[in-house]
């Protein structure tokens, strides 16, 4: 909402600055967005004197006037033709920038110098159209600004109104803030009629067949106006809170509304059929133009304002193409009513048609000022198009709307706002904005608050105590803690291990990422998942910005691999990115589950680029020493790399299943498919792992527990073995592991190796096992007979054979 | 013998004085007191010496023993100090080449900063709630006093998943269930991802809230601004000025914006602030009775507050982060800068 300065001064007498008031306004609850100074810069913009006007010497369309500025007379080339000397002009002087970023510089026009331009109200940015360069009233004082002396200096304030006030949506509701901030009576606008005697009764009717979307339907009528410009004012006004100017006739809904923010629609009567209104709902499917040119198919829900034959206008929002005033209407059929918030706030979704006037009918109108709009816009109409208005008003209101009163306790009040105010302050307080206070229980400090039609956001205490806050300043509210025992438990043990889990990555050099949880549809085909994976059923948003977020993601990974190749497109090639987030899938019972899902990523070199790093890249056993770590963090000891079971955006050779134990499949790991990588522009092997977060913290270990220390030495045996190549290190560790040695304290796989000196179709592994025991230093022989019994053992299962 | 006693000593301690190294010095020491050394033999010989000479002599041999011995100690440490010198001179690196660093890893700013104000609210005994992310137009709209065809359902733009599922607007729902399922008192802090269909230079489709709530008997208007000034002080700084203006969100009443001096100007008016020198930073008011109502909580009983803030804005201002997409770009080089 945009109010001006100088308009709010019509009904209130107030003495602060703008400034003060905007930040007035604002701390009361009016939020202002923006104060612009309407004609700031415009100081060398002044009242001149034509001395003399000349045909230009060089061209026939010029003139060259001679102009007095009040201290000195200067040359002034101008193409306009309505000038002539002795006028008073409007001279922008040399150094000025007019609207459009126009600079006014002295400059030579066909060989005559020109200090400055003679200026037209278009030029200044005051009306949209003008014609010829302005001419001023005789009686102004030349030299001085002439935005001052023509009053033209004005701020311009916006407002960002919260929902709940539509009584601000106008400038008398805004004054009515501003008179009740400053402690000063709002003046309201004077309405002089003068009605003709001829009835309006003889020659319209209004009938409405919905009480319940419209509870009030008023119209009167002007006759022989004749359609031509808005005056001067006028159209400034309107610009200045943002309208546009259409006519005088139209202009004049627009302003009332703007003024006392009550819609009015005027149709142009010759066009309304049998001269009747009849307020009903539409027939299914019939077809409507409104005035902006648009056809609307219209629902049974959409209340019309019909004539004796046709709809011609949707009610509350628009008017029809078929009523609208023309340039040769002579007779107005002025409307104001009072609709049903939610009828209005329906239509105007249904058709996408939001208008000042369904903004203001949504939020609720005032219902009672629906005789006073229709009188100023009746009284200005005839002022300023030249008719007059018929007596009377067809005003069917049949079931006036009860005025809502709230009981309210003093008690109630400061209990909320820990405030001492005693009766008096806040009677003063919520009468001061227009709302009747009587003493309900003088000793209990109750009062019967009766809430003006204006005000329809107030129903209840609450609303009330509000009203007082905000009046008396939330900044002399107290500032204190609130009592009561605190509770102060640990965070649940989930939430716990899921910060775990987050700094165990960051430890092991992973950078956290966020994306978007929505994707592309086909995301999910572009990482090769078949159609029948249930991470293909995905659920879809109504109404996505763009294709590209059209649904919940079910995986993680195209989001991960494409924040990869979006920063290998900057040449930041070694990445471990992850992110910790749910995904959304669909269960048997078609309900969204969200499952926290972690993806991390790895590619490049595995140490920082510099003189001491080897420039080494990762492969496919960083990623998994990673996976082991946060298993090993997690407390879950026995899980099985399976490479038998993979997905179809990894390596079918260097990737496998991570599964547990008991058979819970957390995730899968490996190097991402080639094919993927080209899918997504990516040049260089990167590792991923994918986990269901929400399984890995449920088989999380409850807790640590203490293995006691041997106090004896160990004693370490390295062995080198031959194995056929399909042996699969696995093989090797499970045998040993299998084989119950107290003294073994660990199993460590030290060397792989293939190539020379090892024969083709076998390898070579390095084992070493460390030995120690818990009673007692272990002797040569002792170690020697274990590691003898660990090898054979193996070499026997394994068809092995010591290097 | 005296004589050849004479030069014997001057001859080994010039030896001795002028070995190179340790090694030569051993050898000069083997030479002179080793099992053949030239000392040795005179004091092999001593038998052959006539008895009143031999005390004599003796005593003379055994004083340059002792001097010869002094001589290879003293000589012995300075060689080894000089070696050391050397070796130490020898191994000496650029101390400026740089250091051998790990690759370290990151958190989101965004998990950042919701971390810090958990830990704030955890202490004044606030828990962590969590709610889902496709949530029931109950939870988001209906409970919260937002019914349908409501205006105040024009103040976030929603995304729909169907008729009764949106994408959460805010982290308010959790309120609603948190209530549902738990009696007063409660103290809830609820961070969490939300939704607008919204998208430009200064809004994100997706961003981040966290939500905080207090219910209790006889909570004011004063508690609310008490907690929320103390949260600002300890996360912006003590000396930071904080105001409260009236607002309106359904869901609380009386409600608040709360405005913190621009954090970039100092409150003297800057581009951040748009000149005015305050920042909006939260949202927040006493939780409107029809929100009780719909969970069903004593209203004449029970009062409470409830704020919200968005945590990418939080974080822009913290860290000095001037563009919102910077957040959901996830450039390595952005990340690693909150590491």
């Amino acid at each position: 909402m945009i109010v001006t300065y100088n308009w709010l001064k019509e009904f209130v007498d107030f003495d602060a600055s703008p400034e003060e008031l905007c930040h007035r306004l604002t701390m009361a609850g009016l939020e202002v967005d923006s104060l612009k100074e309407l004609g700031a810069g415009f100081e060398s913009v002044i009242v001149a004197r034509l001395d003399s006007v000349e045909p230009h010497p060089d061209a026939d369309r010029l003139t060259l006037c001679e102009v007095f500025t009040g201290t000195e007379t200067v040359g002034v080339v101008c193409g306009a033709t309505n000038h002539k000397a002795g006028d008073l002009v409007v001279l922008a002087q040399p150094g000025t920038v007019l609207p459009g970023n126009f600079k006014i510089k002295k400059s030579k026009i066909r060989g005559q110098v020109s200090h400055g331009m003679l200026c037209s109200e278009k030029e200044l940015g005051i009306v949209e159209e003008s014609a010829g360069i302005m001419i001023l009233p005789q009686e102004l004082p030349v030299g001085q600004p002439v935005f001052d002396v023509m009053g033209w200096r004005d701020f311009q304030i916006e407002i960002g109104l919260t929902p709940n006030r539509p009584d601000c949506l106008s400038v008398i509701g805004v004054a009515r803030e501003v008179a009740a901030l400053y402690g000063k009576e709002l003046k309201l606008p004077s309405i002089e009629l003068h009605e003709v005697a001829e009835q309006i009764s003889t020659c319209a009717e209004v009938t409405i067949k919905d009480l319940q979307a419209c509870p009030r339907y008023a119209a009167r009528m002007i006759r022989g106006v004749k359609i031509g410009p808005s005056p001067d004012w006028m159209v400034r006004r309107l610009e200045a809170v943002g309208m546009r100017s259409i006519n005088n006739i139209v202009d004049v809904t627009n302003y009332v509304m703007m003024e006392l923010g009550h819609p009015l629609h005027a149709f142009d009567f010759r066009l309304v059929e049998e001269g009747r209104i009849v307020v009903k709902c539409a027939q299914e499917g019939d077809r409507f133009s409104t005035l902006d040119g648009q056809e609307h198919q219209l629902t049974a829900e959409d209340l019309m304002i019909c004539d004796g034959q046709k709809p011609v206008a949707l009610a509350g929002v628009m008017g029809g193409l078929n009523s609208e005033v023309q340039e040769d209407t002579e007779t107005i059929l002025l409307e104001a009513a009072y609709f049903n918030p939610v009828s209005v706030r329906r239509t105007s979704k249904r058709h996408s048609l939001h208008t000042e006037s369904s903004h203001r009918f949504e939020r609720g109108a005032d219902v009672d000022m629906v005789p006073v709009a229709l009188g100023r816009a009746a009284s200005l109409m005839a002022a300023l198009g030249g008719g007059e208005v018929l007596n009377g008003v067809l005003d069917v209101y049949p079931e006036p709307l009860s005025k809502k009163e709230i009981v309210l306790q003093l008690g109630s009040v400061n209990k909320i706002l820990d405030l001492p105010l005693d009766r008096a302050a806040v009677q003063k307080c919520l009468e001061s904005i227009g709302l009747e206070v009587a003493v309900q229980d003088a000793a209990e400090g109750s009062f019967i608050v009766s809430v003006p039609s204006f005000r329809p956001d107030l129903e209840r205490d609450i609303d009330l105590i509000e009203e007082v806050a905000r009046l008396h300043g939330y900044d002399k509210i107290p500032v204190t803690m609130p009592l009561g025992v605190v509770d102060a438990a640990l965070p649940p043990r989930h939430q716990r291990l899921q910060k775990k889990l987050r700094d165990m990555l960051v430890a092991t050099g992973f950078s956290e990422a966020i994306n978007y949880s929505f994707i592309a549809q086909n995301a999910v085909a572009k990482i090769g998942l078949p159609a029948t994976d249930p991470r293909c059923t995905q659920v879809p948003i109504v109404n996505p910005l763009s294709e590209e977020q059209a649904v919940m993601r079910t995986t993680l990974v195209p989001s991960l691999l494409e924040t990869v190749a979006g920063n290998l497109n900057y040449r930041s090639t070694d990445l471990r990115l992850f992110e910790l987030r749910p995904v959304f899938l669909l269960d048997e019972n078609e309900e969204v589950q969200e499952r926290l899902s972690l993806v991390a990523v790895m590619t490049g070199r595995r140490e920082p680029d510099g003189w001491a790093q080897s420039g080494a890249l990762m492969d496919f056993y960083d990623l998994k020493g990673v996976v082991e770590s946060i298993l090993t963090g997690f407390g879950i000891e026995e899980v099985l790399f399976d490479a038998t079971r993979t997905q179809p955006y990894l390596h079918t050779g260097k990737s496998c299943a991570l599964v547990t134990e008991s058979g819970y499949l957390l995730g899968s790991l490996g190097e991402v498919h080639p094919r993927t990588l080209s899918d997504y522009d990516i040049d260089q092997a990167v590792y991923l792992l994918d986990l269901d977060a929400e399984q890995l913290l449920q088989h999380s270990a409850p807790g640590l527990s203490f293995k006691s220390l041997s106090r004896f030495p160990d004693v370490s045996r390295d062995t080198a073995l031959l194995l056929d190549t399909d042996i699969r290190a696995a093989q090797v560790l499970d045998i040993l592991k299998k084989i119950k040695s107290k003294s073994v304290e660990e199993l460590i796989l030290f060397d792989m190796y293939t190539g020379a000196g090892i024969p083709e179709g076998k390898k070579s592994l390095g084992i070493r096992i460390r030995y120690r025991d818990m009673t007692k230093t272990l002797t040569e022989d002792e170690v020697g007979k274990a590691h003898d019994r660990m090898i054979s053992t193996l070499c026997e299962k394994l068809a092995a054979e010591i290097r | 013998m005296k004589e050849r006693l004479q030069q014997l000593q001057e001859d080994s301690l010039a030896a001795l004085h002028s070995a190179a190294s340790i090694k030569e010095l051993q050898t000069v020491k083997v030479r002179i007191l080793g099992k053949k050394g030239s000392l040795t033999d005179i004091m092999k010989g001593m038998r052959d010496l006539a008895p009143d000479e031999r005390p004599v002599i003796g005593s003379l041999v055994n004083t340059l023993k002792d001097e010869c011995e002094k001589v290879f100690t003293e000589r012995l440490t300075q060689l080894e100090e000089d070696e050391i010198s050397v070796r130490l001179v020898r191994e000496t690196i650029d101390v400026t080449l740089p250091g051998r660093r790990t690759v370290t890893g990151s958190l989101h700013p965004v998990t950042l900063v919701t971390d810090e104000i958990v830990d704030i609210f955890s202490r004044l005994g606030f828990s962590v709630e969590e709610g889902p992310e496709i949530e029931k137009d109950f939870y988001n709209f209906e409970a919260l006093n937002i019914p349908r065809d409501h205006p105040a359902r024009d103040m976030q733009d929603t995304f729909y998943i169907n008729d009764d599922l949106v994408l959460r607007t805010h982290t308010s729902p959790v309120q609603i269930r948190t209530m549902l399922k738990q009696p007063p008192p409660v103290r809830i802090i609820a961070p969490g991802t939300v939704y607008r269909r919204d998208s430009d230079l200064t809004h994100s489709p997706m961003f981040h809230q966290i939500e905080g709530f207090l219910v209790d008997e006889l909570v004011t208007f004063g508690d609310l601004k008490g907690v929320l000034t103390h949260f600002l002080n300890e996360y912006f700084g003590a000396d930071l000025q904080v105001r409260f203006r009236p607002s309106f969100f359904p869901f609380t009443e009386p409600s608040a914006e709360v405005d913190i001096a621009c954090v970039i100007c100092g409150g003297k008016g800057c581009r951040v602030c748009g000149g005015t020198g305050w920042l909006e930073i939260l949202g927040c008011g006493m939780i409107d009775p029809a929100v009780f109502d719909a969970v069903n909580y004593d209203t004449h009983k029970y009062s409470g507050f409830a704020f919200g803030m968005g945590l990418e804005r939080i974080a822009m201002l913290k860290y000095g982060v001037n563009d919102l997409r910077l957040f959901f770009e996830n450039d390595i080089r952005f990340l690693k800068q909150f590491s």
